[in-house]
């Protein structure tokens, strides 16, 4: 039979406005793997880690560093988020002087250290870690960095709490692949709406 | 065209919270009010509203290219120089479109006559688009309105059309001023539908875009290659990231041509044009001096009604303050908003890419409709 014409939309379906959305949107759960985090290549050692690839994760971490450690336009702003004395000056210029990144306060050995899976570790950061997309079964060796307002968490680079003291910790891989710093000014839309706040909406 | 009463579907205000139409009412008045509807006949939607706004969409396209050769227009349209190569390059090459809506004073008899094109940052479109077509499922379902009543209303299957059909950069980015609930219920709404047709969609706060080396990227320093912004072209262009869009390699929705033609310059320039035709009013550049009885007076950038004047034909003035004070002026003749019962009406018709694609209806209390006035369903029966 066919139908009458219509003057309006045959559906009008919502997926992700629904409550129940997030079930459709976050797909599969993702497994927790092991992960080590420590201070320093001394406190890994101190974990019964070979020596070597304590020294070594830490070499990987330290060099990784300056790659993805967020950055600020100032002291000021990083030490708001890092506390005074602890950051430092990152490689990078911008037209006002340098850029600022906190210091590295630990690191993270991504595979078992005792079963020798950090050998194979560049240093690099590959196309595979900078894409962040592909690759996200398993934990990147990478530094980690604690906030002025909670020294005790160690944070990754892009600011997810991994453990709150040394040693083995679970972590879901796709939450700490490591991404190239971001060297982005920020906020420049949206001062007319903050300007003209008669408006409940800025369409119309 | 006639306006019923009926009764509100119990408990629609948790429905309505559930689908994220959170602002169904506003500082305790109601914005979504389904305490009555219109109707129309098929021919009025037809003939009067639908036929008429794919007609003057084409006008307006039409004056594209007229202001872009025209540096004195440009000028009165207070369209800033340093972004005309930009605007001309955005039309020239053809940067797709997504939607409008205009607004009709329309009473079911005589044309309909156009007051203005929201051509940039059109909103009430989850209300129209899927608010306004649940209500008319639910009614027929529970026999409150006539079998065989329909709805002007394919926004929703258009903007899904339209996504899967346009050439657009995948991620897409859809963004909007943080602290608009109302915006967000838009735009999520238009994410929902472009998920739909397929589309990698995310979504970024307007404030929280970046800049680095004069490309816009997202909060992990992605480049934002493509991007729909529930907010205005005319500010983006004063902001600090007004030199980033002519820098940044990002497909924009609205595209930056859309300026033009949701700016209220362009009801003088298309009665120019087209004068005398059936569905405009005469309409004229101005100054900022009084009007006479019988005109409206709006800021060439204005929204939601803000510093809108006008004085009726018998002499009251009746005036809307707003923050749009800052460009010029059009004045146009004014045809009065029709009332039924205590209500002035005002129709909005929407086009998604170049159709029309449904209507909705506005009811305020006074001859300016405002973000605050109510929002009535409609039905097709006759």
């Amino acid at each position: 039979m066919k139908l009458p014409p219509s003057k309006r939309s045959h559906k009008a379906a919502l997926i992700f406005m629904l409550p129940a959305a997030g079930l459709v949107l976050n797909g599969c759960a993702e497994k927790e793997v092991t992960a080590q985090v420590f201070s320093t290549p001394d406190e890994c050692a101190a974990f019964y880690n070979p020596p070597a690839q304590c020294q070594a994760a830490f070499a990987e971490a330290e060099q990784l560093h300056p790659k993805v450690a967020p950055r600020y336009a100032n002291k000021q702003e990083c030490e708001a988020d890092f506390g005074a004395g602890q950051c430092e000056t990152a490689p990078e210029q911008h037209q006002q002087g340098s850029f600022f990144m906190p210091m590295m306060m630990g690191f993270m050995a991504g595979q078992m250290l005792n079963r020798g899976g950090l050998a194979a570790g560049s240093g690099q950061v590959t196309s595979q870690q900078t894409t962040g997309s592909t690759g996200r079964n398993t934990v990147p060796t990478q530094p980690l960095y604690k906030s002025r307002d909670d020294r005790n968490t160690f944070r990754t680079a892009t600011n997810t709490a991994v453990a709150s003291q040394p040693g083995t910790t679970n972590i879901r891989p796709s939450a700490v692949q490591p991404k190239p710093a971001a060297l982005a000014r920020r906020g420049g839309f949206g001062a007319q709406a903050a300007q003209r706040s008669a408006n409940r909406s800025y369409g119309g | 065209m006639k306006r019923h009463s009926i009764a509100p579907r119990p408990g629609w205000q948790d429905f309505a919270s559930s689908v994220g139409f959170e602002f169904h009412t506003i500082d305790n008045e109601q914005y979504w009010d389904e305490s009555a509807y219109y109707q129309f006949s098929l021919q009025q939607i037809e003939q009067d509203l639908e036929a008429p706004t794919e007609e003057l969409h084409q006008m307006a396209l039409d004056l594209v290219p007229d202001i872009l050769a025209d540096e004195q227009l440009l000028k009165q349209l207070a369209i800033p120089e340093r972004f005309w190569d930009f605007i001309a390059t955005s039309w020239r090459s053809g940067e797709p479109h997504l939607y409008g809506r205009m607004d009709f004073s329309y009473q079911g008899t005589g044309p309909a006559k156009l007051l203005e094109l929201n051509y940039d940052t059109p909103t009430s479109l989850f209300e129209t688009g899927f608010f306004q077509w649940v209500w008319l499922e639910d009614q027929l379902m529970q026999g409150q309105l006539p079998q065989g009543s329909d709805q002007f209303n394919s926004v929703q299957d258009k903007l899904e059309q339209a996504f899967a059909q346009l050439p657009l950069a995948q991620p897409f980015y859809f963004s909007s001023v943080t602290e608009s609930i109302e915006d967000k219920g838009t735009v999520d709404y238009l994410m929902d539908i472009a998920l739909q047709a397929g589309l990698d969609c995310r979504y970024i706060q307007l404030e929280q875009l970046g800049d680095m080396d004069g490309q816009l990227v997202d909060l992990d320093g992605y480049p934002v290659n493509g991007l729909f912004k529930l907010y205005p072209w005319e500010f983006m262009l004063q902001e600090d990231f007004a030199s980033t869009i002519l820098t940044s390699k990002t497909q924009w929705l609205e595209p930056s041509w859309k300026l033009l033609l949701s700016n209220k310059g362009i009801l003088p320039l298309l009665w120019k044009k087209y004068q005398g035709h059936p569905n405009l009013l005469p309409a004229f550049f101005a100054d900022n001096r009084e009007i006479e009885p019988g005109w409206v007076k709006k800021p060439l950038f204005s929204r939601e009604g803000a510093n809108i004047e006008l004085v009726t034909a018998s002499g009251q003035r009746i005036k809307e303050d707003g923050p749009y004070t800052d460009n010029g002026y059009i004045r146009q003749a004014l045809a009065p908003l029709p009332k039924f019962g205590d209500s002035y009406t005002l129709i909005g018709s929407w086009v998604v890419g170049d159709s029309a694609a449904g209507i909705c209806i506005r009811e305020d209390n006074s001859l300016i409709t405002k973000d605050s006035s109510r929002f009535l369903p409609h039905i097709i029966l006759g």
